[in-house]
């Protein structure tokens, strides 16, 4: 196509339908005029390409964290660890999905809605507050990530204040703006697009309020009204939907409408739109489980997340289908055309993105590929290949049209395909090694049945290269981002003084509409029953059409769609107790222990740690006794986290001495050689504030752990832990102070005191008192000595806080 | 718009000028959704009709069966009396497994070779809380000074381990590490031969 091709004209269009509406003689008169408001496509436009740049550097500077973990090793440590891997990773993957994938789709939407409902945004005001609403929220989540200010939930990491701002921004600015334009449509029909947005909108506004329901404590810091393992079920149902309705819905809406454009071909199938819309969003909803298979679920939700998970995969293919045979007799314009080479590949990549999520779904595959770099893999092929290219696609298409000039290098839009596709190989192929490598030497056991390689470290080092690799890779992908932005930049400088405002003109919608009626059954007259005639009528969907003109009920029966599959997997969880089987040892953390967990929860651990051993013989022989449902019962959030970049700690309680974690925490180096964790020196200087914990402790208690003591008496509790847990410390060899500070006031001994109690509940003496445990509340499925068990109270001072 | 291809038929829809042709869903996809259909209640039946040995929980204890019988089939449940241990010590492969107990457990604080790092040298002379053999077992299984030596009794698979990392222990007294960290407590005299 040619890039110099002027904005389609809608006049041509809106004639040929007012010449057919007044044959029809239903809406001849009542022509209104009207305009697109294209600024704020633009302004999206922009921030989109100023975020892909944003996020895809943020995305090289954490790779590049990895391979060099010592890479902020001259900085002061009140800085760096602003800038750890563990801060910075939540950062990348919020300002690729919401920042860059967010304002992509909003530009979608602005451009595509107007001109699909021959109607002006109904507010430009809630459009302009859209727009620099949504820039707030993504600015204030870069200043409040790094600080350690986050939920921890994986992409829920922004804390309440700024959830109740997406809430607002996403359901009334956006959806209230976007809801009112279908109501003034000037087409009677909404097209297939129009039908992605309208569950994007309200299935991620259901997502995110119920994902995010919480009891705050200050303005940086709140606790999740779900603990263990509901958290994670509705962590997991809101984060697989966020790539369902927000990176996903969305973006087919948006090779609905730029593709047949690019293109200029006819939509392949109508019906497949409707059959692999509707199932697609029926379907997807019940498939988040499937994050969480072999963990402390319970089996019967891990196996819907499965299932559903497979039956996904021919709707989720349907878009691709839809997508890639509407390029039938356009193929010749795709060798000459780089629009249409980034949708091409953007549609294919979505394809294989959507084969291997079932095939990660299937217990057996994922049982290898969890926690491992196979998962990051498949995020990339996504993110980099569909959201990424649909994304560059339409805004190539987009630039003459908007800025109303040529666009000034479609060589440059070549190279940019060019190196974005080598790019995307480079990183993936890299990575899906490094995945199946690591996963496989977890789980290698010699001839005598121990683990192969019992040294965690070597499965790390043994990935490195393929790290360095993937960084190659991830840079050519951001030299093509810089080009898009360099194109865009030169485009805009050959603007027009002034943007023309093309005016356009259609009838108002009028009621009385009669639909057409339904055509007659091929069958009919043919010798079949009945119902076979009526099902022929069916299938032909005219039902459908009839849906596709009232925008109310549409958007209620998408509602419907997703609400009744979440309920069905989120009822059980809450309301049958065998879900979550208590464990009579297992009891709330101590005042300490939780202001522990809450600095292990902000400085982001769970980025790189797990806590939750699946039952696996590999995997119990290296961390111990597997996770029970029950062990996690006082754990907001949850903290299982979802790759394995170093070893699971969920049996960390007692595993180490105290004196071990503070040399680890000073310098990793020095007790693991080989690690690539930083070093989290700041811990052992800042000093930790006891006049904060009784409003943690409050929340806790609100939230149902019984505690036997006082607000008041929480400070001394907690200060008389730590000094237990400093004097263990300097038994063992360690110091009294460090750097001028007493030991005892630091943030490190809070957080000691937490990973001391880690997993040890399960194990714990039954009644405080008695002496070796016999009656644990679970028996170590292999009969490990329990009687052995040493009583060890008061040693480390935890189980006797617990009882004062 | 181009709508060459005779054979298909475009509904009249035009959004913006995009049309919709009324092509027939692929059969391949149809019959692989019904498929994926068909199959999720046969798994579900399969899986969850509380047949014994089907459950996770359940593969899983069958695993541990297995994977112990495959690692002290040959030995039983070992004794940590002084002359079993004394016997093991001369047998290269069980000292061996030891040490593999050793690398998965023991390394990040008694160093890769027993040299010693934040916990004590294991390979000289001296040593704090032992005196004979059985006493490597029982510090091991139930630590010592307050945590600084972690009780690992509940962290193994089978109480063997503890016995055979124990073993593996003893064998390192005499060897020369890497990096040496000076020796702490009081010398012992040397293990039983027999």
């Amino acid at each position: 196509m040619s890039f110099a091709e002027q904005p389609l004209s809608p006049q041509a269009v809106s004639t040929d339908e007012m010449a057919r509406n007044s044959s029809s003689g239903r809406e001849a008169q009542g022509l209104e005029t009207f305009s697109y408001d294209d600024g704020i496509v633009r302004m999206f436009m922009v921030a989109t390409i100023f975020w892909g740049l944003i996020a895809t550097v943020a995305g090289l500077l954490v790779g590049l964290l990895l391979v060099l973990p010592n890479l902020w090793q001259g900085m002061d440590p009140k800085y760096s660890s602003l800038l750890s891997f563990s801060r910075l990773r939540p950062l990348h993957t919020n300002a690729a999905i919401f920042a860059f994938a967010g304002n992509a789709i909003f530009a979608a939407v602005y451009y595509s809605t107007q001109r699909l409902c021959k109607c002006r945004m109904w507010s430009d005001t809630l459009s302009r507050l859209h727009f620099w609403g949504w820039q707030f929220i993504i600015v204030a989540a870069a200043v409040t990530l790094p600080l350690g200010i986050t939920q921890s939930k994986e992409y829920a990491e922004l804390e309440w204040p700024i959830d109740l701002a997406i809430a607002v921004v996403w359901l009334v600015f956006f959806g209230g703006n976007f809801l009112m334009t279908l109501w003034n449509r000037r087409e009677r029909h909404m097209y297939v697009a129009l039908w992605f947005y309208i569950a994007t909108i309200v299935t991620v506004t259901v997502l995110h309020v119920f994902n995010n329901l919480v009891v705050p404590i200050s303005w940086g810091k709140s606790y999740s009204v779900y603990a263990g393992v509901q958290d994670a079920l509705m962590q997991w149902w809101y984060g697989h939907n966020a790539v369902a309705f927000f990176l996903t819905t969305p973006f087919l809406g948006l090779m609905y409408y730029f593709l047949p454009k690019a293109a200029e071909r006819p939509v392949f199938s109508y019906k497949l739109s409707i059959i692999h819309f509707w199932s697609l969003v029926f379907i997807y909803i019940w498939a988040g489980p499937h994050h969480l298979h072999y963990t402390a679920l319970p089996e019967w939700a891990s196996t819907f997340g499965m299932l559903f998970s497979v039956m996904l995969w021919m709707p989720s293919w349907g878009g691709m289908i839809n997508g890639l045979l509407t390029l039938r007799g356009a193929w010749n314009k795709v060798t000459s055309d780089p629009i249409l080479k980034f949708f091409v590949v953007g549609i294919t990549f979505y394809g294989m993105s959507t084969f291997e999520g079932p095939l990660l779904s299937v217990k057996s595959v994922n049982a290898l590929s969890h926690y491992t770099d196979w998962t990051i893999a498949h995020v990339h092929a996504g993110a980099l290949g569909w959201n990424g290219f649909m994304t560059f696609g339409m805004i190539y298409w987009m630039l003459p049209r908007l800025f109303q000039t040529k666009l000034w290098s479609k060589s440059m839009a070549e190279w940019h395909f060019w190196l974005g596709t080598i790019g995307i190989l480079l990183y993936i192929i890299p990575i899906y090694m490094a995945g199946i490598t690591q996963g496989l030497m977890w789980r290698a056991m010699d001839d005598l049945g121990r683990l192969q390689y019992p040294d965690f470290v070597e499965t790390v080092q043994s990935i490195v290269p393929y790290w360095w690799t993937r960084l190659i890779g991830g840079s050519l992908y951001i030299v093509g981002v810089v080009m898009l932005a360099f194109n865009a930049f030169m485009t805009w400088t050959t603007r027009p003084a002034k943007y023309e405002v093309p005016v356009y003109s259609a009838p108002r919608l009028t009621k009385g509409y009669h639909d057409q009626p339904i055509g007659k059954s091929k069958l009919q007259g043919v010798p079949v029953i009945d119902a076979a005639v009526a099902l022929d009528k069916v299938a032909a969907m005219d039902w459908h059409r009839r849906w596709e003109r009232l925008p109310i009920r549409f958007t209620i029966l998408t509602t419907l769609a997703v609400i009744i599959a979440s309920l069905f997997e989120a009822v059980p969880m809450f309301l049958i107790r065998s879900n979550v089987p208590t464990i009579s040892t297992v009891k709330p953390y101590t005042p300490l222990e939780l202001a522990g967990r809450d600095i292990y929860v902000s400085e982001g651990c769970y980025n790189c740690h797990s806590q939750m051993i699946r039952p696996m013989v590999a995997e119990t022989q290296r961390y111990g006794e597997y996770s029970k449902a029950g062990e996690f019962i006082y754990d907001r959030p949850f903290q299982w986290g979802s790759r394995r970049i170093g070893p699971d700690l969920a049996r960390e309680g007692g595993k180490q001495s105290s004196f071990w974690h503070w040399t680890h925490f000073e310098d990793p180096y020095k007790t693991s050689p080989g690690s690539v964790m930083p070093s989290y020196k700041h811990l052992l200087t800042e000093r930790l504030n006891l006049k904060e914990i009784p409003k943690r402790v409050e929340a806790a208690r609100f939230l149902g752990a019984e505690y036997e003591f006082e607000l008041s008496e929480v400070e001394g509790i907690a200060q008389r832990q730590a000094e237990a847990i400093a004097a263990d410390i300097i038994a063992q060899g360690g110091p009294v102070t460090f750097e001028g500070e007493l030991i005892k006031d630091s943030t490190a001994i809070a957080l000691i005191a937490y990973l001391q109690r880690v997993g040890k509940d399960l194990f714990a003496p039954a009644t405080p008192a008695a002496a070796p445990a016999e009656a644990t509340a679970v028996t170590p499925v292999s009969g490990a000595p329990a009687a052995d068990l040493d009583g060890n109270s008061g040693e480390s001072g935890n189980s006797d806080e617990k009882k004062e | 718009m181009n709508t060459s291809n005779t054979k298909e038929v475009s509904l009249g829809h035009s959004y913006d000028g995009i049309q919709e042709y009324d092509n027939p869903l692929p059969g391949w996809w149809k019959w692989l959704f019904w498929g994926t259909i068909a199959f999720s209640p046969l798994y579900l039946m399969y899986y969850h009709n509380g047949t014994p040995g089907r459950s996770i929980a359940d593969q899983y204890t069958e695993g541990v069966n297995e994977n112990t019988r495959k690692q002290y089939a040959e030995i039983g449940d070992l004794q940590g009396d002084e002359a079993t241990m004394v016997k093991y010590l001369k047998e290269p492969k069980w000292v061996g497994v030891g040490q593999a107990i050793f690398k998965a457990n023991c390394v990040s604080c008694h160093g890769a070779d027993g040299g010693g790092n934040v916990g004590p040298n294991l390979c000289d002379e001296s040593f704090k809380h032992i005196k004979t053999l059985p006493d490597i077992v029982k510090v091991i299984n139930e630590g010592v000074a307050g945590g600084a030596m972690p009780a690992w009794g509940n962290r193994f698979s089978h109480k063997n381990d503890a016995i055979l990392v124990s073993i593996y222990v003893a064998s390192l007294r005499g060897s020369s590490p890497a990096t040496a960290k000076a020796p702490d407590g009081s010398p012992i005299p040397a293990w039983p031969k027999d």
